[in-house]
């Protein structure tokens, strides 16, 4: 029985212990969340380590001068799995570069909070679920790329507010209702939102409702 | 042998498989007793010679370790050599000790198998070889014993499985197996065991359940069966042990719920179950183990409330709930508020319990709180030092809130304080100085502010402190010397300042030492040379400054330093006492003179990062020898001479940065069997030669920059061999040649910059397949020939393109429309001619400067467009004609429209067909964005979409020139 505690208290003294002493770089937590996700067959994040001080010598990820994650190019990386609320972290990021993988799961609203993107490209994955809403905080954003996934749902009309959006590419999803036509959407391409046999073509403003038919 | 060499004199000799003989001779064998033992004896090894008296010459009763029976001279009734680091094998000769009823060989080094000869001990009654190096399996002729009472073998090699035939020895009363390599199940025959008090079965690899005829053992008081890979249910029998003093099944798989019959237990003082998967609540009924002292159920997967009261469980010392999925908070009942609580340990850590714990309070005997890992918040009770016997707190990775009060210094007993990753706030109260015996404090990720009080300094015991994290602000204790067993030391990332202590350096046990992200100042102290245990030193990220002193390098178990980001100066000889380095990062201070070749003598170096600093010479070859390295920057320097070959052999590089220095020489053509490296930037050197094609077996290169140097020849169309390339830049050479085609190859291309060469030929239409450029691809500044591929529409990625400054001539692709992407534009001095696509209007006219073009933003293209530039005069003359002109053309045109109005399809269709034809050299998409569209445009449809690809004042200047262009039509017509 004294061996019994003494372990009890052994492995009290152990966890406190060797309870790391978390780095400060919140965005290399971030990132390495995202790892813990990710299945990676061809080892594309193998260069990952969290012990390091910043996640600036990590592959695949670029930072500005003053450390911070500017870049995360995965594109074209054999990844699955979900993309996790933890990117939305990435508070300087201004790249997100996914496309072409077989990321599953939902767009994390999450996304929302990355105020300095410009481009995010999530094309050619296998997402899911509808397009949060929150993305229309992306005051900086220029390229929304979400093409050629399973999403569902309608095109939120909130996206309307981002001004300096200049490419859309919404096409080959399952979308549905109609097409914004305020904002940057007076000036996209039908293209951009081909391919979801759901979607009913530009909204008629006060005629009916925008998801109609969702 | 033995049994052979003892019975060849006796009628034995044919027999010597079958003991029964000697068993039937048994007068002749008492009477060899002796001799067995001294046969036993010569099979053994006796280190300290405790058999040196087992002679013939003395009575063997009288020997070491043997007890006979009283009264008769001669029968060896006990033999006991525990303890005495006996080897060899127990020999078979054993079985001679016909009358033994004794025999205890445990805790010796014995090895081999147990002789099955033990079997024909008739009158064994304790047999104990447990904690020796026994292999084989447990002979079933053990089962023979039927006066066996103890029988304890375990902690040695034994396998295979428990033998059923030990059910036979009804005698037993301690069957001890534990700690061996058994498997297979547990045997139903133990259940005829009636008289078996204690079963000790763990640690061994048994598997099964628990057998039903186990009911039978009804006289158990001790149960272990931990440690195994038992699974089932626990059978409910278990609560008619009515003598059950002891119950362990930890760390096994048994699942289901908690019998509550073992709430019958009334004997019960130890019940563990940790580490198994059991669902459900806490069975009430546990509250009724009156006696019980030690309750373990951590590490399952049980659910519920906390429904133990200490109140009721009046002997409980230990209860353990951690690592399970209870929820709710700590029940106020928990311990009875009379001061009468044993509770000494609480573990719930790894729960999602929540709410304060003030309840905790109660149990006035409490030495060890861990609630960490849970949901609690509130603050730290004020009253916690109404538990004066707390030796451990863990309170961390909890939401408590609120500062630190100063009765924390009552708690005079504490030895760890761990309160990391909360939302405290406030500063630490100075009462903390008083916790004399505090060897942990870690504080760290929370919110606290103020500065760390001096009367911490009197916390002599300290070992380890952590406060990463917080606020603290203001300078590190000036005595913190006094904590002589301070072996960490993190204050990294809170906002202290002044300079390191010189005191430090009393503190001769430290190991880590981490005062990185803060703001201090001044040099680092001579101290620091005392410090001889300091492993890991990180000290980044602070306005450090000054040479270092060179006594550093008496410092010989250094393994990390992180010195990055401050002012030092100086050699970097003073960091390079050790040879056990694997991470050297200086980048951004000031460091001058060499990099010393002795930096080389740290074989397991894997991060060297000297970058942005003063340093000159050459690169030492020795670098080399580092064959564990993975980063090797030394960019932004004064270093000359040329690229080491020996680099290659640094096989494990993964960024290899030497950019920014005055490099000469050649690229190694070696560097391509770097096989591992990602990152190669040699720009801004005075790099002479050619790119070596070598370099394209890099095949993991993400980033290849060799610009600013002096490199010639071509490009090697190797490099279309990095199929894995983000980003190529070879600006500002002197290459030459053609861009190679097979870059084409490099699809994961997204910034690609060849600018300022000498390269010539025409941009290969193959580029288009780089559909991931995205960043720039810049060309410029080189002497291109030929049309701009169609092909680049295909970049609609891409944001930036430069083709300026070269020789391309043709007109400009209307395929350059598709590039939506497209935010930067540079076409100017080239050789194309013609219109600027409409398209491309928006773009301001520095793009397009320096061209045969025509059409806006530059001038329009009128019958002979001016190649010639117009002075301002002309284009005030212009700008007012077009002025003019303009408005005769809205008055014509209100006109027309009336006109037209009427007929508008005939006239639509006859335009329609008439652009198409005088269009047609621009291919198929080009005609609609040609000259003529307003009119080409039908439909308000179509109108839309054109608009859709210029803005505001590009529009207006667009409309003015095709209505102009219509007047001229119009007044034809």
């Amino acid at each position: 029985m004294a061996a019994r505690v003494l372990a009890a208290l052994l492995a009290l003294a152990l966890a406190v212990s060797t309870a790391p002493a978390r780095a400060s770089n919140d965005e290399g937590d971030a990132l390495y969340a995202l790892r813990q996700r990710l299945s990676d067959p061809n080892g594309v994040l193998q260069s990952w380590d969290p012990t390091l001080v910043n996640p600036c010598t990590w592959f695949h990820v670029t930072c500005d001068q003053a450390s911070r994650v500017v870049r995360l190019d995965l594109g074209n990386s054999n990844v699955s799995g979900s993309i996790g609320p933890e990117l939305g972290r990435l508070v300087n990021l201004r790249y997100l570069e996914l496309y072409r993988n077989n990321l599953d799961g939902e767009i994390p609203k999450e996304l929302g909070n990355l105020k300095n993107l410009i481009s995010l490209d999530l094309y050619a994955n296998k997402l899911t679920g509808g397009i949060p809403k929150s993305l229309s905080k992306l005051d900086s954003l220029r390229f929304m790329r979400l093409n050629n996934n399973k999403l569902t749902g309608s095109i939120p009309r909130e996206f309307a507010k981002l001004s300096n959006l200049k490419v859309i590419d919404l096409s080959n999803n399952d979308l549905c209702g109609t097409i914004p036509v305020d904002g940057p959407f007076s000036t996209f391409p039908l293209r951009s939102f081909e391919n979801n046999s759901r979607l009913n073509g530009p909204e008629l403003q006060g005629l009916v409702p925008y998801d109609f038919g969702c | 042998m033995g049994i052979k060499q003892s019975c060849s004199f006796t009628p034995c000799v044919l027999a010597d498989l079958s003991l029964l003989f000697c068993i039937l001779l048994a007068p002749v064998c008492l009477a060899t007793s002796p001799a067995a033992l001294l046969q036993v004896k010569s099979g053994l090894t006796d280190p300290e010679g405790v058999l040196s008296g087992w002679s013939l010459e003395a009575d063997v009763c009288s020997w070491h370790g043997i007890t006979c029976l009283p009264g008769e001279a001669g029968i060896v009734t006990g033999l006991n050599l525990s303890g005495y680091g006996l080897s060899g094998m127990i020999p078979p000769a054993i079985s001679g000790l016909i009358s033994i009823e004794s025999i205890d060989l445990s805790s010796n080094s014995l090895t081999g198998p147990i002789p099955p000869e033990l079997g024909v001990l008739e009158n064994l009654r304790t047999l104990l070889l447990f904690s020796n190096s026994l292999t084989g399996t447990i002979p079933p002729e053990l089962g023979l014993l039927k006066n066996l009472k103890v029988l304890r073998i375990g902690d040695n090699r034994l396998h295979g499985e428990i033998p059923p035939h030990l059910g036979n020895c009804s005698e037993l009363e301690t069957l001890g197996l534990a700690y061996c390599q058994l498997n297979g199940t547990i045997p139903a025959e133990l259940g005829s065991l009636k008289q078996l008090q204690k079963l000790a079965l763990d640690n061994n690899t048994l598997t099964g359940g628990i057998p039903e005829q186990l009911a039978g053992c009804v006289s158990l008081r001790f149960l272990s069966l931990a440690d195994n890979m038992l699974q089932g249910n626990i059978p409910s029998f278990i609560g008619s042990f009515s003598d059950l003093q002891s119950l362990n099944l930890a760390n096994n798989q048994f699942s289901g719920e908690i019998p509550a019959e073992i709430g019958s237990l009334s004997s019960l003082t130890y019940l563990n179950l940790l580490g198994n998967s059991l669902t459900g609540a806490i069975p009430a009924e546990l509250n009724r183990l009156g006696q019980l002292q030690v309750l373990d159920l951590s590490m399952n997967n049980i659910s519920g409330k906390v429904s133990i009261s200490a109140a009721q469980l009046k002997n409980l010392k230990y209860l353990v709930l951690s690592g399970n999925l209870l929820d709710g908070a700590i029940p106020e009942d928990l311990c009875a508020d009379d001061s009468s609580s044993l509770l000494e340990n609480l573990f719930l850590a790894g729960n999602n319990l929540e709410g304060g714990i003030e309840a905790l309070l109660s149990c006035g005997a409490l030495q060890s709180i861990d609630v960490s890992n849970n949901s609690f918040t509130g603050v730290i009770p004020p009253g916690i030092d109404r538990l004066p016997g707390l030796v451990n707190l863990a309170l961390h990775n909890n939401s408590f809130t609120g500062a630190l009060q100063p009765q924390i210094g009552n708690l005079s007993n504490l030895e760890i304080l761990s309160l990391f990753h909360n939302g405290l706030t406030g500063g630490i109260p100075q009462e903390i100085g008083r916790l004399q015996k505090l060897k942990l404090l870690f504080l760290y990720e929370n919110q606290m502010s103020g500065t760390i009080p001096d009367e911490l300094t009197n916390c002599t015991s300290l070992e380890e402190v952590d406060f990463f994290g917080n606020h603290f602000h203001g300078p590190i204790p000036e005595r913190i010397g006094n904590l002589k067993n301070l072996a960490v030391l993190q204050l990294r990332q809170n906002d202290l300042s002044g300079p390191i202590p010189a005191s430090l350096g009393e503190c001769r046990s430290l190991q880590a030492l981490a005062l990185a992200d803060n703001r201090l100042t001044g040099a680092l102290p001579e101290t620091f040379r005392q410090l001889a245990e300091l492993s890991v030193v990180t000290l980044y990220n602070n306005s450090l400054e000054g040479p270092l002193p060179e006594s550093l390098f008496q410092l010989k178990n250094l393994t990390v330093i992180n010195f990055s980001h401050n002012r030092f100066a100086g050699s970097l000889v003073p960091l390079l006492g050790s040879t056990s380095l694997t991470v050297l990062a200086l980048t951004d201070n000031s460091f001058s003179g060499v990099i010393p070749a002795v930096v080389a003598r740290s074989r397991n170096m894997v991060r060297l990062q000297l970058g942005g600093n003063r340093l000159t010479g050459a690169i030492p070859a020795e670098l080399g020898n580092l064959t564990r390295l993975s980063m090797l920057d030394l960019s932004l320097n004064n270093l000359s001479g040329d690229i080491p070959a020996e680099l290659s052999n640094c096989v494990e590089l993964t960024h290899l940065k030497l950019d920014g220095n005055n490099l000469t020489g050649t690229v190694p053509a070696c560097l391509g069997s770097l096989r591992s490296l990602g990152e190669l930037d040699l720009s801004w050197n005075a790099l002479t030669g050619g790119i070596p094609p070598e370099l394209g077996n890099c095949s993991g290169l993400l980033k290849l920059s060799l610009s600013d140097n002096h490199l010639t020849g071509s490009i090697p169309p190797e490099i279309g061999r990095l199929t894995s390339l983000n980003v190529l830049n070879l600006n500002k050479n002197s290459l030459t040649g053609a861009i190679p085609p097979a870059l084409q190859q490099c699809n994961k291309l997204y910034e690609l910059r060849l600018s300022e060469n000498s390269l010539e030929g025409p941009i290969p239409p193959e580029l288009g397949q780089l559909s991931e450029l995205q960043v720039i691809l810049d060309l410029s500044r080189n002497r291109l020939s030929g049309e701009i591929p169609a092909s680049l529409g295909s970049l609609v990625k891409l944001e930036r393109l430069n083709l300026s400054s070269n020789r391309l001539d043709g007109q400009i692709p209307s395929s350059l429309l598709q590039l939506t992407s497209l935010h930067g534009l540079n076409l100017s001095d080239n050789l194309l001619s013609g219109a600027v696509p409409a398209g491309l209007s928006s773009f301001p006219a520095a793009a397009f400067v320096g061209n045969e073009l025509c059409g806006a933003p530059l001038l329009p293209c009128g019958p002979r467009s001016p190649a010639r530039r117009l002075s301002g005069t002309e284009v005030v003359v212009i700008v007012a004609g077009i002025a003019l002109v303009s408005a005769v053309v809205c008055v014509a045109l209100l006109y027309t429209m009336l006109r037209v109005w009427s007929n508008w399809r005939a006239v639509s269709v006859s335009n329609s067909d008439g652009e198409e034809s005088a269009h047609g050299g621009h291919g198929g998409g080009g005609g609609k964005w040609g000259d003529g569209k307003y009119w080409k445009v039908g439909s308000p449809v179509s109108w839309s979409a054109e608009q859709k690809h210029s803005s505001g004042s590009e529009t207006a200047s667009v409309l003015l020139h095709d209505k102009s262009t219509e007047a001229a039509r119009a007044g034809k017509r």
